[in-house]
């Protein structure tokens, strides 16, 4: 297997762990029931509607 | 313009293009709730997948992503095969041509660190999550720590279901 140009490490570290303190566990757990494909699509319709809520933001101002 | 990654990912994968798929549509694959615009791909720099990513991209209308209007630049094999990474803006949305990632370096490199996934009804492969965690933390960029910390949250869930 070629190597990466770093290894891979599993060691913590601490900058993130700190960061890691504020991940909500509820909804990683609730992601990670949804298929790969089904997680893309959800993005794609967040960015879909996003889109149409500026559009509608701006359409006002 | 809202990017749309199937129409992207279909182009690609139709034109029989060898690309992995990294960054935050990566990241999205594995279960991270950061949204991203742009699709992020390492392509193979051999001189016959640049030909086939050139013929794949080309009726998408690539042109440099912020750059000022009007410039001479077409998206063929030539200009590929002279660079190497090439932030582009097309009729489908915001596409990353990288030919490196740091900490990952090319395509030969990352394949083996890759998996098959189907989205949008194409297979392609995509960086795998550990790889995925490790060329972020090789990158060190600050705006990268949010989302490196919900991949490893995500590589913890995961091993704690195995």
């Amino acid at each position: 297997m070629a190597a990466l140009e770093i290894p891979v490490s599993f060691e913590p570290d601490p900058v993130i762990q700190v960061y890691m303190r504020d991940i909500d566990l509820t909804q990683v757990r609730e992601r990670l029931k949804l298929t790969p494909a089904e997680r893309l699509l959800m993005l794609q319709q967040f960015i879909i509607d996003l889109e149409a809520i500026r559009g509608a933001g701006q359409r006002q101002a | 313009m809202s990017t749309s990654f199937g129409t992207l990912l279909r182009a690609l994968a139709h034109g029989r293009v060898d690309f992995i798929v990294v960054g935050g549509i990566a990241a999205a694959v594995h279960g991270a709730s950061r949204s991203t615009y742009d699709l992020d791909v390492v392509y193979a720099r051999s001189s016959e997948n640049i030909e086939r990513l050139a013929d794949a991209v080309g009726p998408l209308e690539p042109y440099l992503r912020g750059a000022p209007p009007g410039l001479p630049f077409r998206l063929d094999r030539t200009t590929i095969g002279r660079g190497l990474n090439f932030t582009l803006v097309t009729s489908a949305g915001d596409l990353d041509l990288l030919g490196e990632i740091v900490g990952g370096g090319g395509y030969a490199e990352l394949l083996p660190h890759s998996e098959p996934v189907t989205v949008f009804g194409v297979e392609c492969r995509c960086l795998s999550l550990d790889a995925l965690i490790a060329v972020k933390r090789a990158a060190g960029r600050v705006k990268d720590f949010e989302v490196l910390a919900e991949l490893e949250a995500i590589r913890d869930e995961k091993r704690r279901a195995r």
